[in-house]
């Protein structure tokens, strides 16, 4: 059977079941990851994947069951376990399923290139990353990891309202992780780049960055304590905005777990700032028709010149709330229900050059990684992360620092935000341009 | 049956014919169920289905893994033609394979219930603990259970099956007075079924849960600071897990990142640390009949009075260091291929009462439940939280406190122990290692560490 036939089977199935709404979500994944060490292929890895989630609504009640054995009678079972389930959970009016709505199917981003290209020619790629790094500098030693990986998807959705979508998209990307040593020191770079076109991907400039990074960090030491101004480049204010995303959900909101809650319309980050969820960006990793529940995706902005303006929704917490979802009901697998979550969020850039940022810095730090963030409290927005970088000093880079650690509060950070820059890029889901934030207590020696 | 001898052979065959030393197939099927609560109210209930297979190529120092769940013959065999061809080496010659019949996995002698028992269960867990007072503001309880059955076959002859039956309980409360809001957890698990969840232990696990965050509310801060650390059975093994159980998984020690690499048959522990890893301990959660290489489940001594004695390994470090597979060759599911994984990892009990611990120090912490922690595998560098800690003073237990880490060096800290109690406590927990994460336990008795440094609140 086909994805359509398998998902209408699936609907029909549920209905026969005793499901009074069945919704059927259809994944098929696959992946590639080339890895190579010491200019030999260490490792590759291959999948393909497929399996259907089933959501059904039973006297108000929301039940799920999935299944990746797709024969007719794994079908049927996971229908009647589906409906099974909903019998346990408590009922809800705000659980429905979406209506169907116009969708633009030219969002499907697919490159034939990506899944026509031999994996042969993959492997030398992932062999150029790492021979870029080393060509870089000749204090690069070693490489951890250089790697190319590739996922192809083919989504398709459909319900009892009669919403019936399917596409399918793809994208690559490569990355190295190398290790540069001079003086009894050693200190590890990294660069990583994904890309929806493959002709865009540039395995130079992959392996460049991970060795200039490696060797500018050699004989990194730790600093006094000081008040430094902070220049935050993309891979590093991508970081941030890892910690932002969940409590701009309005799932967060109503649980009560924002640190954003009942603030819409509020001054929270300075009036440089603006954050946008785009699932219908061009080029996008997570560009797509639909979400998860078959939803069209749109362009949410979140915070405008520093203003809060709007949460990301599914149909669940929009319905809860009366408002529309915003397209955000994400699903990384069939096998559980959408949650909420971004698609492309980004720091909208400005239209200062990255290198004027820097030049305006009397006394800063350019911070090449942040470590811990996953200890950030989501709920509060405190943190306390350790920090590698470059000491600025008169907008120079001066000398390499680590072993130093920022502490302070997501929010109180958005409104130290002083500039933007116009070099926004994006780390898979997330893109930043470079951020320049008022001077704040860095903690060393 | 998961799948034939004859198709496993034809399989096998397809994978070497590019060349490679050895194929392995791995077979998987399982079956999940998972309930959430929050809110007073039963939120999800999610049952699957998820089959698949992976497919393992070594050639030299380079593997190949391939996997699919298509588990007809016609999508084995495409899954193995093409980690043939990834392998390119063109110089491969069609070999016959030959193995023994895997028979088919005995059942779990466990007591499966029906859904609606197992949302008994949760709703009972939450009541207990809404029960304990009236501070309590929120709280969440999530059950799961999944039967795994495997089949795993490579081209040294070697094929077994396994089936494992998990189930597992955690409880999370929320407790608020005023702006002091604090959390308390609770979780058990095992290869058993619902006998693992009898109603008084569900009820004991939600009242537990809930008077660790009312008893937080009332904490005073930890005081900062090097001093005396008891660290209670009841605490689990984390620390022995983080801190030194990941320093001997050989792949970590191949790979040089390793505190202990080089140190077999040296001291590295005080001569009353004696540390095990043991997958055929019955019930426990990371037990199993064998490994995810079919190599059968064994106890392996790690450290025996402060002698290091062995690193636990699989099949290709084993190889590659001339060793037998120590059974700990471990996967998340048919996604992953095999890398070295802890089990049940314990410090043995030794002989000291635990209440003659706490007499005999005169002032220090009590750690009874570890929170969350980082550790630096390659020097043994750990921070962790605690959850719920008291303070000793001259040989009482005196105030609950709150907001402690404890930050040390594993290596070091172990060096240290200078008391081991005669109880012993588990602590279950999912492992995360290389993107993978498997079902572990860790335990140990109440231990003694005469100085590490006490962080306090910021």
């Amino acid at each position: 059977m086909n994805p359509q036939e398998l998902v209408q089977t699936g609907i029909q199935k549920a209905e026969e079941a005793g499901a009074d709404q069945a919704e059927v979500f259809f994944l098929e994944r696959s992946t590639l990851t080339i890895e190579v060490r010491g200019g030999r292929l260490e490792t590759l890895r291959q999948s393909k994947e497929r399996g259907i989630g089933l959501r059904v609504l039973k006297d108000g009640s929301l039940g799920y069951a999935f299944t990746s054995d797709l024969s007719q009678s794994a079908l049927a079972d996971a229908a009647r376990e589906a409906v099974a389930n909903a019998g346990y959970v408590a009922p809800d009016h705000a659980r429905t399923l979406p209506v169907p709505s116009a969708i633009d199917p030219s969002r499907a981003q697919y490159d034939p290139m990506i899944s026509d290209v031999p994996i042969s020619a993959k492997i030398d790629l992932a062999l150029a990353i790492e021979r870029a790094a080393f060509a870089e500098d000749k204090r690069v030693t070693k490489s951890e990891r250089a790697a190319y990986e590739e996922v192809e998807y083919c989504v398709a959705i459909g319900n009892s309202h009669g919403l019936e979508v399917s596409y399918r998209g793809n994208f690559c990307g490569g990355y190295a992780w190398v290790v540069a040593e001079a003086d009894g020191d050693a200190e590890t770079g990294s660069g990583l780049s994904y890309t929806t076109r493959f002709s865009e991907l540039d395995p130079a400039a992959i392996g460049r960055e991970a060795g200039r990074e490696a060797v500018q960090l050699l004989g990194a030491k730790p600093i006094s304590t000081q008040k430094l101004a902070l220049i935050l480049p993309p891979q590093a204010a991508t970081q941030l905005l890892g910690i932002l995303a969940p409590a701009l959900t309005a799932e967060a909101v109503q649980k009560r777990r924002s640190l954003f809650a009942g603030r819409l319309g509020e001054q929270v980050a300075s009036d440089v700032v603006t954050i946008v969820d785009d699932g219908t960006l061009p080029g996008g990793i997570n560009t797509s028709p639909v979400d998860g529940e078959g939803v069209p995706t749109q362009r949410t902005a979140l915070v405008s010149a520093g203003v809060l303006r709007a949460f990301l929704h599914n149909s669940y917490t929009a319905a809860k709330e009366g408002t529309r979802s915003t397209g955000n009901g994400m699903r990384s697998s069939f096998k559980g229900a959408p949650e909420v979550g971004p698609t492309n969020m980004f720091f909208v850039p400005g239209k200062i050059r990255p290198e004027e940022l820097l030049a305006g810095v009397d006394k800063g730090l350019y911070v090449y990684d942040l470590l811990g963030t996953h200890t950030a409290n989501p709920i509060s927005g405190d943190f306390s992360l350790g920090a590698t970088g470059i000491l600025i000093e008169k907008g120079r880079f001066t000398r390499p620092v680590r072993g130093v650690v920022i502490a302070g509060n997501v929010v109180s950070l958005l409104k130290e935000i002083q500039a933007v820059g116009s070099d926004l890029r994006f780390y898979l889901g997330f893109g930043s341009p470079t951020l320049l934030v008022q001077p704040l207590t860095v903690s060393g020696e | 049956m998961l799948l034939t001898r004859s198709d496993i052979e034809v399989v096998l065959g397809e994978a070497l014919a590019g060349g490679g030393e050895l194929a392995e197939i791995f077979v998987e099927r399982r079956r999940t169920n998972s309930i959430s609560l929050e809110g007073q109210r039963i939120e999800k209930v999610n049952s699957g289905l998820d089959q698949g297979a992976g497919i393992r190529l070594l050639a030299g120092e380079s593997s190949i893994y391939v996997f699919t769940n298509d588990l007809s013959l016609t999508g084995l065999k495409t899954a193995a033609q093409r980690a043939a061809a990834a392998l390119a080496e063109g110089k491969g010659t069609r070999r016959i394979i030959r193995i023994n019949d895997a028979g088919e996995a005995p059942p779990a002698p466990v007591r499966r219930g029906e859904i609606r028992d197992k949302a008994a269960i949760v709703a009972a867990a939450e009541k207990e603990a809404r029960a304990a007072g009236d501070a309590i503001c929120q709280v969440m309880v999530s059950y799961g259970d999944s039967e795994q059955e495997i089949l795993v076959a490579n081209t040294s002859g070697r094929v077994a099956t396994d089936r494992r039956y998990r189930t597992t309980l955690a409880i999370n409360v929320v407790a608020g007075d005023g702006d002091n809001v604090q959390t308390g957890y609770e979780s058990l698990g095992g290869t058993q079924g619902l006998e693992l969840l009898a109603l008084d232990k569900v009820r004991e696990l939600g009242d537990r849960a809930a008077r660790r965050a009312l008893l937080l509310l009332r904490a005073k801060p930890a005081p900062a600071g090097r001093m005396a650390v008891v660290m209670a059975g009841e605490a689990g093994g984390t620390m022995i897990h983080e801190a030194c159980g990941h320093g001997l998984e050989a792949d970590i020690v191949g790979k040089e990142m390793s505190v202990y690499a080089g140190k077999i048959g040296r001291r590295v522990a005080s001569e009353l640390v004696t540390v095990i890893d043991d997958p055929t301990l019955p019930g426990k959660y990371g037990s199993y009949g064998c490994d995810d290489e079919g190599t059968p489940a064994q106890k392996t001594v790690l450290i025996e009075n402060g002698i290091l004695k062995s690193y636990m390994y699989d099949l290709e470090w084993a190889r590659r260091e001339g060793k037998s597979s120590t059974g700990n060759g471990r996967r998340q599911s048919f996604h992953f291929p095999p890398i070295p994984r802890m089990s049940n990892t314990y410090l043995a009990p030794g002989n000291t009462h635990p209440e003659e611990i706490i007499a005999r120090t005169e002032r220090g912490l009590l750690v009874k439940r570890m929170g969350g922690g980082q550790v630096n595998p390659t020097t043994g560098d750990f921070v962790f939280e605690v959850a719920e800690g008291y303070l000793i003073e001259r040989g009482k237990i005196t105030v609950p406190v709150r907001g402690a880490t404890l930050s040390g060096n594993g290596p070091q800290a172990l060096m240290a122990v200078d008391l081991v109690g005669n109880d012993l406590g588990f602590a279950i927990g999912t492992c995360g290692k290389d993107g993978q994460g498997v079902p572990v336990s860790d335990a140990q008795p109440t231990i003694r560490i005469p100085e590490l440094v006490v962080g306090g609140l910021l």
